[in-house]
């Protein structure tokens, strides 16, 4: 269980993360969806205790994270892939951890087993690739067996076969009844993976709610209709809430109301009807269409030679 | 592996024991130490500098017996003090190691999970401050046990080895053992409070050793009062025999104990309260 309530960090000028309240329950995975630079990580460091918040607070299990007795079985996080001492081996990273708090070292043989590390234990960190960092990192997160799973872009580098484990790992660990939290900005990963999401953009929640919910919020769904008499079924359509596009001659996309009502609209003024097919948003259009406004670093189209504005604009984005 | 999930819940009855204590959190910080690499270069380059400069310093015994200008000197000498002559060369790689400590872990960012562990963090500096005594003391004993064989040879023509039941000889080594240790930590709460490796040891070498060099040009009295108080000039009365303290410039040997003792407080002490306080 993790509550933030009126969560905000700031960073000299820059507000990273504003006034987030929201609660993320056990015995579920929830994805923390979000653009780059939304402010994901700012809130999972703060829920670590590794930032202060500005003002707001935010607690894991009931307490914030600094005051639990044992922190590493309450949370375990990945937070950075890379953030290890490429010196040391896998198992050396795990042991230093381990010993803090009292961990048996048969435990970190445990984790290193579980996340298919066996192989590489006992080589250096700095050799290795993004995909074997997040299987160390999620190692470490899981040394503790702890009830909360906080993981930052954690499929991020994996092969298909680590994503598929990944996913598989955590759907087990909420299936135990523990809180899994994990960041992504990869829709298509969220919706297979996660049953709750938490969409923020620039520092604020524009969306929370279960996978559907967030859809459906977003984009209620267009219905596609072919008619040969169009112009007139468009007339017969047009009330408040509905919006009617027309992508070419005898099509309409009419969204803000059901295929139902097109249909039964059509029957009542008599038009026949070619095609009447009602369009799911899928969650990557629900994503795109929340955060359009929200994008921090957004990509301009590519142009041979960037200009001084465009360079200064990035300058300040930083 | 692609079917494994979280396996086995930890269920021991010694569970309920798994949470931190600062004797773990000592330990996580030793293990941590003893796996790198540099840990074991930073110490065997300074044993090796340390003897070598003895043994180097006992050496050029012959050269000054033979100059009769200099010749009465070697009498006036002690042999503790050609031992422990390389002493600034080993005070080099002793501070780089205590900035390294601290400095490696925000560099690489492994400072995030060593506070995710101990959120408290006060335990974690506390834990990396005793390892680097532990540490500095224990390459200091082998260095001046190494020195003290390989320049027997040489001291014992002019009859100059240390006496093992001369308070003297106990003098200097235990001088040259706090001020490694109070430079060592100097370093490591200089390394806290900077953050940066580059910029920590630049801190530390140039207050440690660069100063009282560059600054001894300058014939201002109050400048000489500073440099009296800078590291090495503040430990030298810890590393002679006591015959040639009284030579003004100098402090007293409490006065040396006390301000070499606030070297490697005040910084650290600074590194607590703002270690609490910064996000990491």
């Amino acid at each position: 269980m993790i509550e933030a309530h009126q969560l905000t960090k700031r960073y000299g000028d820059k507000t990273a993360v504003h006034t987030l309240s929201f609660t993320i329950a056990p015995g579920t995975v929830t994805g923390f969806l979000g653009p780059n630079g939304a402010g994901k990580s700012t809130t999972m460091r703060l829920i670590m205790g590794l930032d202060r918040p500005t003002s707001g607070t935010v607690t894991v299990n009931g307490k914030p994270y600094g005051q639990h007795r044992s922190p590493l079985r309450e949370v375990g996080a990945l937070l950075d892939a890379k953030a290890v001492h490429p010196g040391r081996s896998a198992r050396s990273h795990l042991r230093t951890m381990a010993a803090t708090h009292n961990i048996k070292t048969s435990r970190v043989s445990e984790v290193i087993e579980m996340t298919g590390l066996a192989g590489a234990a006992t080589k250096r960190v700095g050799g290795f690739s993004l995909g074997m960092s997040q299987r160390l990192g999620i190692a470490a997160a899981l040394l503790g067996d702890p009830r909360t799973l906080i993981l930052d872009e954690p499929v991020n580098g994996l092969d298909p076969e680590g994503v598929q484990w990944v996913r598989q790992l955590v759907r087990d660990l909420a299936a135990e009844g523990r809180t899994v939290f994990l960041s992504s900005h990869l829709m298509s990963e969220m919706s297979q993976t996660a049953d709750q999401l938490l969409v923020i953009g620039r520092g604020h929640i524009i969306a929370a709610g279960s996978v559907q919910q967030v859809i459906d919020s977003v984009a209620s769904g267009a219905v596609r209709v072919r008619s040969p008499r169009a112009g007139e079924l468009a007339a017969a359509l047009a009330t408040d809430g509905v919006t009617i596009t027309s992508p070419e001659a005898g099509m309409l996309e009419v969204s803000g109301t059901t295929a139902e009502h097109v249909g039964e609209v059509a029957f009542r003024c008599g038009l026949p009807l070619y095609e009447l097919s009602p369009r799911r948003a899928s969650l990557e259009e629900a994503y795109m269409n929340l955060t359009q406004d929200a994008v921090e670093y957004r990509s301009e189209p590519t142009t041979a030679r960037s200009t001084p504005a465009q360079k200064g604009q990035k300058g300040q984005n930083r | 592996m692609s079917t494994l999930t979280a396996g086995p819940p930890m269920t021991s009855p010694a569970a309920a024991q798994v949470q931190p204590t600062f004797a773990g959190v000592m330990r996580g910080e030793w293990i941590k130490l003893l796996s790198l690499r540099s840990t074991w270069w930073a110490l065997a380059s300074t044993a090796a500098v340390i003897t070598l400069v003895a043994l180097a310093a006992a050496m050029s015994l012959s050269a000054m017996a033979d100059d009769p200008a200099l010749a009465p000197g070697i009498e006036q000498m002690h042999g503790a003090e050609i031992i422990a002559g390389g002493f600034h060369f080993g005070m080099l790689t002793i501070a780089v190691l205590g900035a390294l400590l601290i400095t490696g872990e925000y560099a690489t960012g492994m400072i995030r999970s060593t506070f995710a562990a101990v959120p408290s963090r006060i335990p974690v500096l506390g834990a990396k401050a005793l390892v680097l005594v532990v540490l500095t003391a224990a390459v200091t004993f082998v260095s001046v046990t190494l020195s003290y064989f390989v320049t027997m040879p040489q001291l014992s023509q002019y009859d100059l080895v240390p006496a093992l039941d001369d308070p003297g000889t106990w003098r200097v080594f235990g001088g040259t053992l706090y001020s490694l240790i109070a430079a060592a930590l100097f370093s490591l709460g200089i390394g806290t409070l900077l953050r940066s490796t580059a910029a920590s040891v630049t801190v530390a070498l140039t207050v440690l050793l660069l100063l009282p060099g560059t600054l001894s040009f300058i014939r201002l009295d109050w400048v000489e009062t500073i440099v009296s108080y800078l590291p090495l000039p503040a430990s030298s009365a810890l590393l002679t025999t006591g015959a040639a303290e009284t030579q003004g410039a100098y402090l007293s040997t409490q006065a040396s104990l006390i301000v070499m003792a606030a070297y490697a407080v005040v910084p650290l002490a600074a590194a607590a309260v703002t270690l609490h306080r910064r996000d990491a």
